[in-house]
């Protein structure tokens, strides 16, 4: 381990009981990132996060804050701050006395806790609320507050437990913009757990990918969804297709046999999969085309797949239009055109096409 | 529509505004005899105590006599002292007991936990007279007997039996835990978190946090105790050995010799007392901040 992370966990494990909550997680989070756990409620996204926090004490690996091993040492001796999903705002003190208190605990000189009060307020542009109760604000505005309580700590690592989730969408939307702006201003390590993939995409600069108590993949967001490691990561974010096939070849080229008959190559394949596997074709629906039939015979290129199917529905959604195919094995598979040629002659059901789609953009993955 | 079916449909419309008006005339004389039922004996109480005779069933003229000839009465004042003391005493050791039990029951787990939990509410179910023989025979029996703590309580000099202050701790330590607990259950948890995220140790979680939003159900918890205390009649007797008189047993005590009017000034200064009591628990759940009622559990 030469290079220090602000937090690293190495083969984490917690059980409840019977219950494997978090299985084997090694994770590396570099000084000053923002990084998001993201997956479905009860992944153990949450319960990494109280480990780092020191809510849970995990049942087997360790979990370092700055190089140091943090072991059984209780949450108000380790040098991060939390923000929760409910805020957890203390209702009998005032917004200034809710902030001041992380201060007060630290022995921090009374002027200087009220001068930064004053700054974590400007921060949050909340200033003329000092002397209200929590209950006496809107949501929007106790969570801002959550987050001064949290920041005027100066922390050395700021953990998020679904800030917005409580937000209606609107508000939710500015936060996120307002959230990352702030973790671009103060420049502290954000750990965000989130179960809203879109979230996730648009605001961290890398995001773990965790189900069942296990991370799936590490990357950042234009990884995570061009070249999902998985089938579960290929599924949970963004839409995809999924098209049954068998593996012909590994190298020097990938090739599959849909369940038509018909072979297609493909760009990558997931490792452990052997040739004569059943795997599954994952292509995105915006990295689709379709074509006429003559069209398709006119094209030349190896790297582009064809493959024969008939239009069932159309879902015109505003900025595209989503048309399912069926394949010729019965796989339906969504493709979704850009309305820019609306005005041109638009598909009809039941008609015959030829679905196309580049090469690379389609991953081999096991079932 | 002939003539006379509408005559009908006129007759049934108002047969039907009869029958709902009737229904919430009745609706209305059913409350009023039920609190006439519950007030009644009240009222006549306090005018009562107000009469210028010695009959309590004829009204004579208003005095305050009565009130001035029980504050003349050696035994009664010394009776309400001893209440009083009784009262407090028993009220500050049953809240802090009481407290402890809940937070003990409530935050953590431990092998027989569901009988411990079960027994607390024992005192609360059981008959009084049971549990004041209970008493009565662990005393006997125990060796603590009735010896009496002398103590001068705001010039009053007082013999209070140890056993009437254990019987009364013993049966309000219950109702200030469920009470409490009532409050804990209903608090957020995570607000423990928070304050240990923000670095408070496990003592200033408790005492910046937890005890001031426990407050309420504790204040709650004191109050009924203290009136518990102040109105039980049952235990007292038996805990208390010869010579020894609150207020309620002082006037069992006189009553046996013929109700007075006096009698009648004592019981409405207990009411009073316990009104006053009622209405500053009202007036704390009020004024406790997040607007929940005090849960007194009953």
């Amino acid at each position: 381990m030469s290079e220090t992370f602000a937090v690293e966990l190495q083969d984490v494990v917690k059980r409840f009981g019977d219950v494997t909550a978090v299985n084997h997680v090694s994770l590396q989070i570099k000084e000053g990132e923002f990084f998001s756990l993201l997956g479905p409620s009860g992944c153990g996204k949450t319960t990494s996060l109280r480990m780092i926090a020191g809510f849970e004490m995990p049942t087997d690996g360790a979990i370092y804050i700055y190089g140091e091993r943090q072991g059984y040492r209780p949450p108000n001796k380790r040098p991060v701050n939390t923000v929760f999903q409910n805020y957890a705002l203390f209702p009998h003190m005032t917004v200034a006395e809710n902030i001041a208190f992380g201060m007060q605990m630290q022995k921090v000189p009374k002027d200087e806790i009220k001068r930064r009060v004053d700054e974590a307020l400007a921060m949050v542009r909340l200033s003329n609320m000092a002397n209200r109760k929590p209950k006496q604000l809107s949501g929007g505005q106790q969570q801002r507050i959550a987050l001064a309580r949290a920041l005027v700590n100066r922390p050395k690592v700021l953990l998020l437990d679904e800030p917005l989730g409580a937000l209606d969408l609107k508000l939710r939307k500015a936060m996120q913009i307002e959230l990352k702006a702030l973790q671009e201003e103060v420049g502290i390590t954000f750990i965000y757990v989130t179960h809203d993939q879109e979230e996730a995409l648009t605001m961290s600069d890398r995001i773990a990918v965790m189900n069942n108590g296990i991370v799936h993949q590490v990357g950042d967001p234009e990884t995570i969804y061009e070249h999902p490691a998985d089938r579960f990561v290929a599924d949970f974010i963004g839409e995809t297709n999924f098209i049954p096939v068998k593996v012909l070849s590994l190298s020097p080229t990938i090739e599959v046999e849909l369940g038509s008959g018909e072979k297609v190559t493909a760009g990558w394949a997931e490792e452990g999969l052997a040739v004569g596997d059943r795997a599954v074709l994952s292509i995105r629906p915006e990295k689709m085309d379709l074509l006429e039939l003559h069209e398709a015979a006119k094209l030349k290129s190896n790297d582009v797949a064809r493959v024969r199917g008939k239009v069932a529905h159309l879902v015109y959604v505003g900025t595209d239009t989503r048309h399912s195919v069926t394949l010729g094995d019965g796989t339906e598979v969504v493709v979704r055109l850009q309305n820019i040629h609306i005005d041109e002659e638009p598909w009809e059901i039941g008609e015959e096409t030829i679905v196309t789609w580049n090469a690379a953009h389609a991953r081999v993955l096991k079932e | 529509m002939s003539v006379k079916t509408e005559q009908l449909q006129s007759d049934h419309d108002t047969w039907e505004r009869v029958k709902s008006k009737f229904g919430g005339w009745s609706l209305s004389a059913y409350g009023i005899l039920a609190f006439a039922f519950l007030y009644l004996p009240i009222v006549i109480l306090v005018i009562f105590s107000f009469n210028d005779s010695r009959s309590v069933s004829k009204w004579a003229g208003f005095t305050t006599e009565w009130y001035g000839k029980m504050l003349q009465d050696g035994q009664i004042l010394l009776s309400i002292w001893n209440s009083l003391f009784l009262a407090i005493v028993s009220t500050i050791i049953a809240t802090i007991l009481g407290t402890l039990v809940a937070l003990g029951l409530e935050r953590y787990r431990f092998r027989g936990k569901t009988a411990v939990d079960s027994m607390f509410y024992l005192p609360v179910i059981i008959p009084d007279i049971a549990m004041a023989i209970m008493l009565l025979l662990f005393f006997n029996m125990s060796g603590i007997g009735f010896t009496p703590w002398k103590v001068n309580f705001f010039g009053a000099r007082l013999a209070v039996p140890y056993s009437v202050i254990i019987g009364h701790v013993a049966f309000n330590t219950s109702f200030v835990a469920i009470v409490v607990r009532a409050r804990l259950a209903q608090m957020d948890r995570t607000l423990e978190e928070a304050a240990q995220d923000l670095y408070a140790n496990a003592w200033q979680t408790f005492r910046r946090v937890t005890l001031p939003m426990l407050m309420p159900g504790i204040v709650g918890g004191a109050l009924l105790a203290f009136t518990l205390s102040l109105d039980d009649f049952v235990i007292t007797f038996f805990t208390s050995g010869a010579g020894f008189n609150t207020l309620p047993v002082r006037v069992f005590g006189m009553i046996k010799k013929g109700v007075t009017p006096k009698i009648n000034a004592v019981s409405t200064l207990m009411l009073a007392v316990s009104l006053s009591l009622v209405v500053i628990s009202i007036l704390l759940s009020r004024r406790s901040g997040d607007g929940d009622s005090v849960q007194m559990g009953f």
